[in-house]
């Protein structure tokens, strides 16, 4: 009797216990996904991590950069010629910007468009980073008690971040464009080929073409399509042409997008709450 | 006296959730986070035996996966096994050098990082295959070799003040 619960069988017998509730779990949320118990206390995890992420990146941000600089230090230097580059790219199209935005005017008030893309958001601060590194997330201080609700889309000033997938009262959880399961609507600028744009746990994203003869180059700007009933409003910018696969035969046409967004240093956020309803 | 126990798994996974989430975040090797919720189940199950490094590691692992949209289960059965696996192999180590923590640092997280990988290739999920994930664990896993001497003496001296007299090691 006493052989049977000394202490490496007590400890065996505890894992063996620990790891049939973690197939179990396994089952129930592969069953319930999205709606079920777990979710539940998911959010009560976050409601209450939330304010605790946003207490310590308020009090301890400068010891978090001096981490993030230590370890990013071999790629600065790449980094310093990669925005030069951008500078300059930037500085050009300053110029067309002025003349662009007027004839956009123009147009938008010549089709009654004025009021489509006039969107209603909420800023919000990121938080935290979610904690594996399988997953491309990032927590937000604003949630549901703030109007936020789950599939907003969620921009920065440069163009598309993702969509809020959770929710508790004052923090949510925003899944980045660049996780492999985020899939986006899009099309090109310059000729509205559309295609689906989804992360491929890079620092470019999967765009495939619905048209495997679509007419691409390098450089293009992909923004968003936007359709009845989808998540995202269309023309959201997302980022350029990075790289062409070449022609395979296949049924789409894969290219590869460099995103608008550095998603390494993202701080403040708009959250897409709606369209105004002043129309 | 199961009430240190609990304080301290519930201390420690809390704080780690939270260092790991905000500080560390975008402290990035390579472009891989930080293993910090590992990195406390190997030093308690160094410290305080295979029991509580798999009760630890299945409770930091269980948060970690309803913190995510990651199946709930998965990161808690890599952990588990881990601490369990560190536990029974520290056992076995008669004399110690000060290599150790940072080489079981090392071996654990590069073990349980790919374990998690082929658990989540086994349910289909999209987790990142082949040589990339061979990269991530090799970089996560120096990444917690290198945090072990910052980390691990304030995790095993925490696990000693809350280790009750009749512990289960």
């Amino acid at each position: 009797m006493m052989r049977i619960f000394d202490r490496p069988r007590r400890t065996r017998l505890l894992v063996a216990l620990l790891l049939s509730a973690a197939l179990v779990l396994v089952t129930i949320d592969f069953r319930t996904k999205g709606e079920g118990p777990l979710d539940a206390i998911g959010r009560g995890i976050m409601a209450v991590i939330g304010p605790l992420q946003d207490a310590v990146s308020h009090a301890l941000r400068p010891v978090g950069n001096f981490f993030a600089g230590f370890t990013q230090v071999p790629s600065l230097k790449g980094e310093i010629s990669r925005l030069q580059r951008q500078n300059a790219l930037l500085e050009q199209r300053e110029h067309q910007v002025g003349d662009i935005a007027r004839e956009n005017d123009d147009l938008r008030r010549l089709l009654g468009l004025g009021k489509r893309l006039d969107l209603s958001t909420t800023i919000a601060r990121v938080t935290g980073v979610g904690p594996s590194n399988f997953e491309h997330t990032v927590f937000i201080d604003r949630g549901s008690s703030d109007g936020i609700r789950k599939d907003m889309p969620v921009v920065a000033g440069a163009g598309l971040v993702g969509r809020v997938v959770e929710t508790a009262g004052r923090s949510a959880r925003v899944l980045l464009l660049i996780d492999p399961s985020s899939a986006v609507a899009a099309r090109l600028a310059s000729n509205g080929e559309t295609g689906v744009l989804a992360g491929d746990a890079g620092d470019q994203l999967r765009f495939d073409l619905f048209d495997p003869e679509a007419a691409v180059k390098l450089a293009d700007e992909v923004v968003t399509s936007g359709y009845q009933g989808g998540v995202y409003p269309a023309g959201i910018p997302i980022g350029t042409i990075a790289r062409l696969q070449p022609r395979s035969g296949s049924l789409s046409r894969r290219v590869w997008v460099r995103p608008f967004v550095d998603f390494t240093s993202l701080d403040y956020l708009l959250v897409i709450t709606g369209e105004r309803t002043t129309r | 006296m199961i009430y240190k126990r609990t304080l301290l798994v519930a201390l420690l996974t809390i704080t780690g959730l939270v260092v790991e989430t905000s500080i560390l975040g975008e402290a990035t090797l390579g472009g891989t986070k930080p293993q910090l919720l590992l990195l406390m189940t190997v030093a308690l199950a160094m410290g305080e035996g295979p029991a509580l490094g798999a009760g630890f590691g299945f409770t930091a692992g269980l948060a970690t996966d309803l913190l995510t949209g990651l199946p709930a289960g998965l990161t808690a059965i890599t952990y588990t096994i881990v601490g369990y696996a560190v536990g029974r192999t520290r056992a076995q180590v008669q004399t110690p050098t000060a290599w150790l923590p940072a080489a079981m640092e090392f071996a654990a997280t590069l073990g349980g990082v790919l374990l998690y990988g082929g658990i989540s290739l086994l349910v289909g999920q999209e987790a990142t295959g082949g040589s990339a994930l061979v990269v991530h664990a090799l970089l996560a896993a120096c990444y917690s070799a290198l945090l072990t001497p910052f980390l691990y003496p304030l995790v095993r001296g925490l696990g000693a003040r809350l280790r009750p007299a009749s512990a289960l090691r």
